[in-house]
């Protein structure tokens, strides 16, 4: 793939390269009033001044809508569709372009270069988008199986629903919150002893690696949206760390399914990655050893992306590990299917809705998605790079996923961060 | 108590003067949805009441009054200033209310502000950020238990120690009067089978679920659990919802993250929010745990009186007939949680609530056979149909209408919910 080379400043190893084009919504100190932002190389567009700025002059499909650049989420953005997405990153992309058609909007002016583009490292992320509804999938097969080994029994971990549907579960929306937010250790019940319960901090508290997706597209109740369409559902991706409190989910998870193992906190990375800008690195997820039912089916075999995912800890003392390194293509059913089989029923989806697809693990040691797996339910601990253990998460500790495809060549196209540090539980 | 409007309002009517819920209206010559009070066979638009000058007597409520304007009870459950603007519209109507001219003396105000509920539209009363289902009915507990796994299995030993829950879909809460879809979905024709290989049809064993549910008023902040002794002060009043389940579709998919499709294609909710204190007088207590161990420390509530004595009904009219049958008569105080408990669980992990999440207490069920609050428990799961005037029922067919009803108190003192109604469409057709 021809490298695509800016008149702007990108450093070769930034995940921001002009093959990315992600959006977000962004504040600086100097107008702390959310907006939309584009990062690229290592500082961000800020799409209102860009706006404001007559930025859009030679685009004229968005023209009638460039008042969402201004608005406080990405949904009015997203909910213009995927055609429009489209050529707005494209029309971006050229603006940065060393050849760009429209040198006069950005390249050749040094005023504008100064106001809308801001240092990174200056720009506060918020959650981009408004969440109506979340919900959790567990398609990483190998995770369910290494889970299934330790909640079900060795000799039936997964169970026989698992390879004909994506198993999911409702969550809590108002859990949901961007990279950098600290995570509280929860309180709740945890059994002492069997069938006996303390109310206490939980004692496992663990991270789970997932994807996430954005909707863009709502159906009416009643009315699904087909396999064929729902590929146009999906707005981008985000990286999303599934806090779970494994004491807590034990315990309570039998017969309706995790509620406060989940519910106390969900991080997501806050640059949407927009599907276009991944179709180059389409490929084949997990085989499936039975047929999926032709509601689910999908005509193209390539139907996850190979984004390489990496899980950090830091201790409170600056100790580090890296306790997962993963691809995103370890996942039974794409996100297509997700929507597919989330609204076969009639369940309406809205605008910004957000999908979780479910801890992803490798079969490699080094590539578990949590720590119930890569600790074998708490057995085997990790030790950091100083020397300190962990089976499961301390207060202090920061948990950091980045994801990126491609080759500096081509031009990286990278998440961000989905990052979170343990605060101690409160006392009841 | 025994307090009378100058408004007529018939004895036995759900909307006595001694309720006062709160709902959201539009109607035909106004299609903007505000924010409306029901008495007797009307509805009080709180809209026009405050553009005429309603609120003039209340030096509390003026500076609020925008919030009646709105499209939904949010507004006015942030300022928390339900209990007020109750008291206040219950002494405007008072018949011996201290300020006859803004109401009772003023023939054209009532025209402007009384439509008759059934020139009405009532909308979804608010806008639901996060809605969750409990499983506090201890006896549909039990019944489902034996269904599934025998009685000595039939409940988890997790159920006395914590009110089990999970997180519903938002999306599909609807008001009642809304036609619910029958969902297509995997199902297993025989469950008994091996291997175990679904098709993909029309759910063939759909069910009816009875429960009562509360609106959260007063948020809290991520992190920040709400205490037992304060949770009363989160909830901003009740509904009645049916939570439409599919049960083949959840026999196949529940395993292990609980219910998902099979809930997800629509919720039933009553559109008249009764506020807690209309619901005062009919404190009662709730089921008792039976077996040893204590309640853990944070659920544990100060008063026992934590349920209400409502009367709750399922009237099933089946599809070409023109009258339907009550099939169930239970009551809410069958529930072994109250919702201050649920409450406090929900948030002892530091879950945060916000304004206008919607909390449902899972299926209330009686002791008897007809006094269950699903067909599932009702029929054994479609082995012991029944008849309504010569049509047999185990599950729902296309085109059965189901109705939920709540009274408590009576005569005067009536206080319920209104109807939660839904009828049944058939399921698409590719």
């Amino acid at each position: 793939m021809a490298p695509l080379r800016s008149w702007f400043p990108i450093p070769p190893a930034s995940h921001f390269s002009l093959a990315n084009i992600p959006f977000g919504i962004i504040s600086t100190t100097a107008n702390p009033k959310p907006r939309l932002g584009v990062p690229i190389g290592d500082h961000v567009l800020d799409l209102a001044l860009f706006t404001a700025n007559n930025g859009f002059a030679r685009q004229s499909t968005i023209q009638p809508h460039q008042h969402v650049f201004s608005e406080l989420t990405l949904n009015s953005f997203a909910a213009l569709g995927r055609p429009v997405h489209s050529v707005v990153r494209k029309y971006i992309q050229d603006v940065f372009l060393e050849n760009t058609s429209y040198p006069e909007i950005l390249k050749d002016n040094a005023a504008l270069q100064k106001e809308a583009l801001v240092p990174l490292k200056e720009v506060t992320n918020h959650l981009p988008l408004e969440i109506g509804d979340y919900t959790d999938f567990f398609v990483g097969r190998n995770h369910a199986y290494n889970c299934g080994i330790l909640f079900r029994g060795p000799e039936n971990p997964i169970a026989p629903n698992y390879d004909h549907l994506p198993v999911g579960y409702h969550g809590r929306a108002s859990s949901v919150v961007v990279s950098g937010t600290p995570i509280r250790r929860p309180f709740g019940q945890i059994e002492a002893e069997k069938n006996n319960p303390i109310q206490s901090p939980c004692l496992r508290l663990d991270f789970e690696m997932e994807m996430g997706a954005f909707v863009c597209k709502a159906n009416k109740m009643g009315e699904p949206i087909l396999i064929d369409e729902a590929e146009d559902a999906i707005f981008g991706l985000v990286m999303m760390n599934d806090w779970s409190a494994r004491d807590i989910q034990f315990w309570e998870s039998t017969p309706l399914g995790p509620f406060n193992s989940k519910n106390f906190g969900t991080s997501v990375s806050p640059w949407v990655v927009l599907i276009d800008a991944l179709e180059p690195f389409a490929a084949k997820g997990l085989p499936n050893a039975q047929q999926t039912l032709p509601y689910m089916q999908q005509k193209n075999e390539k139907n996850q992306y190979d984004i390489k995912l990496k899980v950090d800890l830091t201790s409170q003392s600056g100790q580090t590990a890296t306790v997962c390194k993963v691809s995103a293509t370890e996942l039974l059913f794409s996100f297509p299917q997700m929507v597919a089989h989330h609204t076969i029923g009639g369940c309406p989806m809205r605008v910004g809705d957000l999908l979780g697809s479910g801890t992803i693990s490798g079969n490699e040691p080094g590539s578990c998605g949590c720590f119930l797996e890569s600790t074998q339910g708490g057995k085997v601990g990790i030790t950091l790079s100083g020397g300190e253990k962990r089976m499961f998460l301390e207060d202090g500790d920061t948990v950091t996923f980045s994801g990126v495809c491609g080759t500096e060549d081509g031009g990286l196209v990278g998440f961000g961060e989905c990052s979170g540090t343990i605060l101690p539980a409160l006392k009841l | 108590m025994a307090l009378k409007s100058w408004l007529r309002v018939p004895s036995g009517s759900p909307f006595s003067i001694a309720n006062l819920p709160f709902g959201v209206i539009s109607t035909k010559e106004q299609p903007t949805g505000r924010v409306a009070i029901a008495i007797g066979d009307f509805a009080l638009d709180l809209f026009a009441f405050t553009a005429a000058g309603g609120f003039s007597k209340s030096k509390e409520l003026q500076p609020y009054s925008s919030v009646f304007a709105q499209p939904a009870l949010n507004g006015l459950a942030a300022f928390n200033i339900q209990y007020q603007t109750r008291q206040y519209i219950q002494s405007v109507l008072a018949e011996d209310t201290p300020h006859p001219e803004l109401l009772k003396d003023n023939e054209e105000l009532q025209k402007l502000v009384f439509t008759h509920l059934s020139q009405v539209q009532c909308h979804l009363p608010f806008h639901i950020g996060d809605y969750t289902d409990f499983y506090a009915g201890l006896n549909h507990a039990f019944n489902v238990g034996v269904l599934f796994r025998g009685a000595s299995n039939a409940l988890q030993p997790n159920y006395t120690h914590l009110p089990v829950g999970y997180h519903g879909r938002a999306s599909t809460v609807v008001v009642s009067g809304t036609p619910i879809r029958r969902p297509r979905g995997q199902i297993l024709t025989d469950p008994t089978a091996e291997p175990k290989l679904p098709i993909f049809s029309p759910c063939k064993k759909l069910d009816i679920e009875l429960e009562l549910a509360c609106f959260v008023s007063k948020p809290n902040e991520m992190g920040s659990p709400i205490d037992i002794k304060d949770a009363e002060e989160h909830v901003f009043g009740y509904v009645l919802m049916n939570d439409w389940s599919a049960r083949d579709i959840q026999a196949w998919e529940y395993v292990p993250l609980g219910p998902f499709n099979s809930k997800n294609f629509g919720t039933t909710i009553s559109p008249w929010v009764v506020l807690p204190e209309a619901l005062e007088p009919f404190r009662t207590s709730g089921l008792q745990r039976s077996d040893s161990g204590q309640l853990l420390p944070y659920l544990t509530e100060p008063r026992k009186d934590n349920a209400y004595d409502i009367k709750l009904e399922v009237e099933l009219r089946p599809s070409g007939t023109d009258k339907g049958k009550v099939i169930s008569r239970s009551n809410s105080k069958y529930l072994l949680y109250s919702f201050p408990q649920m409450l406090t669980h929900h948030t002892v992990t530091g879950c945060a609530m916000n304004t206008g999440d919607l909390l449902g207490s899972g299926t209330i069920s009686g002791t008897e056979a007809d006094s269950v609050g699903s067909l599932l428990e009702m029929t054994k799961n479609g082995k012991e149909p029944f008849t309504i005037d010569g049509v047999q029922r185990a599950f729902l067919e296309d085109g059965d209408e189901v109705i939920l009803r709540g009274t408590a108190g009576q005569g005067e003192d009536c206080v319920g919910f209104g109807d939660c109604a839904g009828v049944i469409l058939p399921a698409l057709e590719n």
